[in-house]
């Protein structure tokens, strides 16, 4: 299995005769040659073994530390959660992991893991939940023991129960001190609206409701082997790590397979909105609902929003809000594909009160500029050349490649996906550019939302500005219309009452 | 199932854990230093094939700025990503005139707002001299000269050049970072690029550019808004340290203070820059899949190039001075209710660092003393941690935690000289130093396994002085004694030479109203059916009574017993003291004849 690797690397040794001496150091970089850099991407068929269950394992070992992780990796999350129960799904991950096991009190085995040094963690997420365990090989044996009786048997202990429901308790006061947690939150509510699973909030009366039976409910139905993949790395032979496996989940019952995710049905109105917030800076998301990740121009879309904002420094928003203005430290734009339906696009920046009008314009201008004049084709190269050279790096630590494969046959990706990636990235034209701008990006049916004082915002930089050219206010943008979410209250989310 | 053997594990692990670090633990990289001075740390590594994490580290940081240029090291790490004579410009001739003029109106409107704009201010005109909005018809000509010239050099620039450069050639999280003590620059390429590498940092050391000076500064303020003016404890922060440190400069921040952001001129930046980032001061670190060889050959035909050019610079002069007794801070913020209590501890490389450390770890997580006291078992914390940090010149030893319900900082704070008294007094037991040490030794492994941690434990232990730091500080930790600990923490963490920082919530003097929810909650589990009838009765007794002057008297009595109620029963006696209080206004206003409805607004 590793032999794959070693050939790769043995492959690029690269000629020393092309060194440059003090004399010959060229002008520019560009006049540099480099050797071709070969580089096969793994087939995950070559990692890939089945206990006699049926369970996948992906396997790949290196003795370079005497340390072993193991992750078990479960379809099931929070879009499982029953309504008005927001919040259960990350409790329940925590309390596997704190609230003890069937043998073990929560403070004994917190006690033992922590003297044999072993790092355990389990979290359920939005659409998949993961156990891991990293523990020193001399005592995986133990530490694994321990560790399959916590995600297996789970205590679920009350009062450690009651510790961290406290805690999260207090964790959602603090909800609206962050004005970038509220622009996350609330361009989410807009977006997939307040009760989807990508969006929804824990709440006082969520927490509080969420009892030890909705948690055994839910660990029954993720944490059984119908819904499971395993990930090995780390100081092993592969024999006898399947052997152990294999005797590990012996007796383990397989249970009902996790449902697929739900379709959202919630539509939004486009325009501005904003929530106040009294801070010197202002936090602004512009957003719209993208893409599927199958999407058949999906490459061409990730090479757009590259060229936009999503290559750092190399992009066209952070290279005007930021470089060229001084606006903002921190300005861009993501696409978030979703596997299951379109996903979501946004750009961002933070930047003072005044000049959010005017960031706000220097990034439609980027949307308009990418959609009706053809990228350069060095742009276009730039941004190809890094994707395709930086993509060895998806596959540089073990653990992040076993964890890629799990993902992609867990959501059905193509198995040559990777085999042909570098090619389809190389295959995107300037055109492609422009064409998939018009159809992929809609400033016009977009959400701007703005959090910070929105008198001040409102009314731009007109003070200080001596340029009028420069002069932006917030009225340029659909029509000077614009709605005020209600203040919430953070433990409730319910708006507050005037007082 | 499988039959567990939690039984098992008992002495072996005890024994078997340091004895397998001792051999791992022994990280060697191929020193190489050029004929100008500039260190080579060379780590070959095929674990992550095609990969070289590769950067070089400055042991220059805000510790080595004065009042007035604060703020510049960091200033300085973002210009050197605005290109070079080279980089980032069409016209390398014209852009130097540009550079120039730009650097005279500079040069003329700085003077101007220290002399007039500075006096306006403390004469109480104007609040801020350097806001564009109280430009004098002086500084608006100037600054329309300024912009004039930004707009015509903008058309020769050729925007973050350096950036895309290495972003088509597949370099990726190319970044930066300052510290009090360093500044380090970092980037991973592909294995066939490590000459671009040396290409593009040995250009940015021989000739920076500093180009667009003036944008960046407005970048740098954006930055400070967004990293310490809008969060909720940043600015708070900023001042405690202020306190905390005296004399010392770490006693400001390495983003600097406004003022001085707005003020640097380029000659100060150019100075700094060739005092400390000359070649003899500088050390390079490659991490990854590369030649030996020929790394040498490449480093030396690139950043050979390098010149000496100014005298060594001072090692820092000013010293820190003991705190002379307890300093107190208190700010309000829109934050959770916090408190931290903060020490002096030792110097980087300071034979009680790892005493601190090892202390810091008995106290913290799910194990640590901290959680199962003040979380666990008393239920006054929502969070409680300790951290230590040594620096290049003086250390810090923190405790920080978070009330849970409506428990005051006063109780957390108390709490926490308690704990603080128990590793005072009673020396740690063997088992629970042991704990610590295997945790410390497999975390040394956890931090080595991946080239980029490797690189920057490389890189910022060479910048501290050694990177055989990294093989005897384990050792180190392996030799702390239960009698270490006792007398560090006797020696350090006193009460007389402390400071003690409170954040409460803005607006949060607006008592919350208490449930009798909120009182069985902060009780322990066992004493809720013994107190929770007791206190029904007597909201029953307060409600049937009508003589204020009784009402009075018991909180009277309540506010004396105050400070020997124990913990766990704060929140019940604040909650019946509330509750009087209210029955009191109650019948004080049916004494005016209003009514009043009961709540907290």
């Amino acid at each position: 299995m590793r032999s794959v690797l070693t050939t790769t690397f043995a492959a690029l040794i690269v000629g020393v005769g092309s060194l440059a001496s003090a004399g010959d150091i060229p002008s520019h970089p560009s006049e540099l040659s480099f050797d071709e850099l070969v580089f096969t991407p793994p087939l995950a068929s070559e990692f890939r073994h089945e206990l006699s269950s049926g369970v996948p394992v992906f396997m790949a070992s290196s003795d370079e530390f005497p340390l072993v992780t193991i992750t078990l990796s479960f379809k099931g999350g929070e879009y499982m959660e029953p309504e008005g129960k927001a919040g259960l799904a990350a409790m329940t991950g925590a309390m596997i992991r704190t609230g003890g096991s069937a043998t073990m009190s929560p403070s004994d085995l917190d006690e033992e893991f922590d003297f044999m040094a072993a790092n355990v963690s389990v979290s359920v997420g939005d659409r998949t939940a993961s156990a891991s365990i990293n523990a020193l090989t001399s005592n995986l044996d133990d530490a694994f023991g321990l560790f399959m009786d916590m995600v297996r048997n789970p205590r679920f202990d009350s009062e450690r129960l009651e510790v961290l429901r406290g805690q999260q308790l207090e964790a959602i006061k603090t909800r609206d001190d962050d004005g970038l947690g509220i622009a996350i939150r609330e361009m989410g509510f807009l977006m997939w609206g307040e009760d989807f699973f990508e969006a929804r909030q824990p709440t006082k009366a969520s927490l509080e409701g969420i009892t030890v039976e909705d948690m055994k409910a839910l660990h029954a139905r993720i944490f059984n082997p119908s819904n499971l993949m395993v990930s090995v790395t780390g100081d092993f032979e592969e024999s006898e790590m399947l052997a152990f496996l294999e005797d590990a989940f012996d007796d383990w019952t397989p249970g009902e397979a996790s449902p697929d995710v739900p379709v959202p049905t919630h539509t939004f109105e486009p325009g501005v909105y904003y929530y106040e917030k009294d801070q010197p800076q202002t936090q602004v998301l512009i957003g719209h609902r993208s893409f599927e990740r199958d999407d058949p121009n999906a490459i061409a879309i990730m090479v757009m929003n590259d060229i936009l904002g999503g290559s750092g420094f190399t992009s066209r928003i952070t290279n005007s809000v930021r470089t060229r203005e001084g606006l903002a430290y921190t300005a861009g734009s993501v696409m978030r594909p979703r596997v299951e339906y379109p996903g979501v696009f946004m750009a961002y920046f933070f930047t003072k009160v005044p000049t959010t009008a005017l960031a706000t314009r220097l990034v439609f201008d980027e949307f308009k500029t990418i959609e009706t004049e053809l990228a350069t084709p060095d742009e276009v190269e730039t941004i190809a050349n890094n994707i395709i050279e930086t993509f060895p790096r998806r596959f540089e630590s073990k653990a992040a490649m076993m964890g890629l494969f799990i993902s992609d046959e867990r959501t059905g990706r193509a198995p040559d996906y990777w085999q042909t990636y570098r090619d389809r990235v190389r295959s995107v034209t300037p055109e492609d550019v422009q064409r998939v701008a018009k159809a992929y990006l809609h400033p016009d049916e977009a959400v701007i939302l703005v959090v910070g004082p929105w008198e001040q915002v409102k009314k731009g930089n007109a003070e200080s500005e001596a340029d009028a050219s420069r002069v932006a206010t917030m009225d340029e943008f659909f029509g000077g219309k614009a709605t005020e979410i209600p203040q919430r209250d953070p433990e409730t989310l319910e708006p507050k009452s005037e007082d | 199932m499988r039959v567990l053997r939690t039984a098992a594990i008992s002495a072996a692990a005890i024994m078997m854990i340091p004895a397998s670090t001792a051999i791992a633990q022994n990280v060697q990289p191929i020193e190489y230093t050029l004929d100008n001075g500039m260190k080579f740390l060379l780590m070959p590594r095929d674990e992550q094939p095609n990969i070289i994490t590769a950067g070089w580290i400055a042991p220059v940081g805000s510790v080595n700025e004065r009042p007035g240029i604060t703020g510049v090291s960091h200033l300085l790490e973002h210009l050197l990503f605005k290109g070079t004579d080279l980089i980032g410009t069409s016209d390398p001739e014209l852009d130097e005139q540009y550079r120039e003029q730009l650097t005279e109106v500079r040069e003329k409107m700085r003077a101007y707002t220290l002399d007039v704009q500075y006096k306006r201010m403390y004469a109480g005109e104007i609040e801020n001299p350097w806001d564009p909005a109280n430009d004098t018809d002086e500084l608006r000509a100037l600054r329309a000269q300024m912009t004039e010239l930004q707009e015509l050099q903008s058309k020769i620039t050729i925007k973050n050049e350096f950036d895309s450069i290495y972003t088509g050639n597949g370099g990726s999280g190319m970044n930066a970072g300052t510290s009090n003590d360093f500044t380090v620059f970092y980037i991973n390429v592909p294995s066939n690029k490590l000459e671009l590498w040396a290409w593009m940092e040995s250009d940015r050391l021989m000739d920076p550019s500093m180009r667009e000076l003036d944008a960046e500064r407005f970048v740098v303020i954006e930055e400070r808004r967004q990293r310490l003016e809008a969060t909720a404890t940043g600015k708070l922060d900023e001042q405690f340290d202020s306190m905390f440190w005296v004399a010392s400069p770490y006693n400001w921040p390495v983003i600097g203070w406004m003022s001085d952001l707005m003020a640097y001129t380029e000659d100060e930046i150019f100075e700094y820059f060739e005092t400390y980032y000359q070649p003899a001061n500088l050390v390079g670190v490659i991490v990854g899949d590369f030649e030996v060889e020929e790394a040498k050959q490449l480093v030396d035909s690139y950043f050979g190039r390098l010149e000496n050019k100014r005298p060594k610079a001072d090692p820092v002069v000013t010293y820190a001075v003991p705190l002379l007794g307890e300093v107190r801070f208190s700010g309000e913020c829109d934050c959770q209710d916090q408190v931290e209590v903060r020490y002096r501890s030792v110097p980087y490389g300071h034979p009680d660092e790892a005493v601190f450390d090892v202390m810091a770890d008995l106290l913290n997580g799910r194990t640590g003393r901290l959680y199962k006291s003040l979380v666990e078992e008393q239920g006054i914390a929502a969070s409680a941690s300790a951290s230590h940090r040594s620096q290049h010149y003086a250390g810090s030893f923190s405790f920080n935690a978070r009330p849970k319900g409506n428990v005051d900082l006063a109780t957390l704070e108390e709490a926490w000289y308690v704990e603080l008294d128990r590793l005072k007094t009673e020396p740690v037991s063997d088992r629970e130093l042991q704990k610590v040490k295997n945790g410390q030794a497999a975390d040394t492994f956890r931090g080595l396994m991946d080239n980029s941690s490797l690189f920057f434990q490389l890189a910022i232990t060479e910048g501290y002085g050694g990177y055989e730091y990294l093989n005897e500080h384990p050792k180190r930790i392996a030799a702390v004694t239960a009698e270490d600990i006792m007398r560090v923490a006797n020696e350090y963490l006193r009460a007389d030479a402390r400071a003690v920082a409170s954040y409460t919530r803005k607006g949060g003097t607006e008592e919350v109203m208490l449930t009798l929810d909120d009182v069985r909650a902060s009780l322990p589990e066992e004493m809720v059916e013994m107190v929770i009838p007791g206190m029904e009765s007597g909201l029953i007794e307060i409600a049937a009574t009508t003589d204020v002057a009784s009402l009075q008297k018991q909180i009277e009595d309540m506010e004396a017993q105050k400070d020997m109620v124990p913990p766990q029963f704060q929140t019940a006696m604040k909650f019946m003291k509330q509750q009087i209080e209210r029955r009191i206004a109650e019948l004080e206003s049916e004494a005016d004849g209003s009514t009043q409805e009961g709540g907290a607004q």
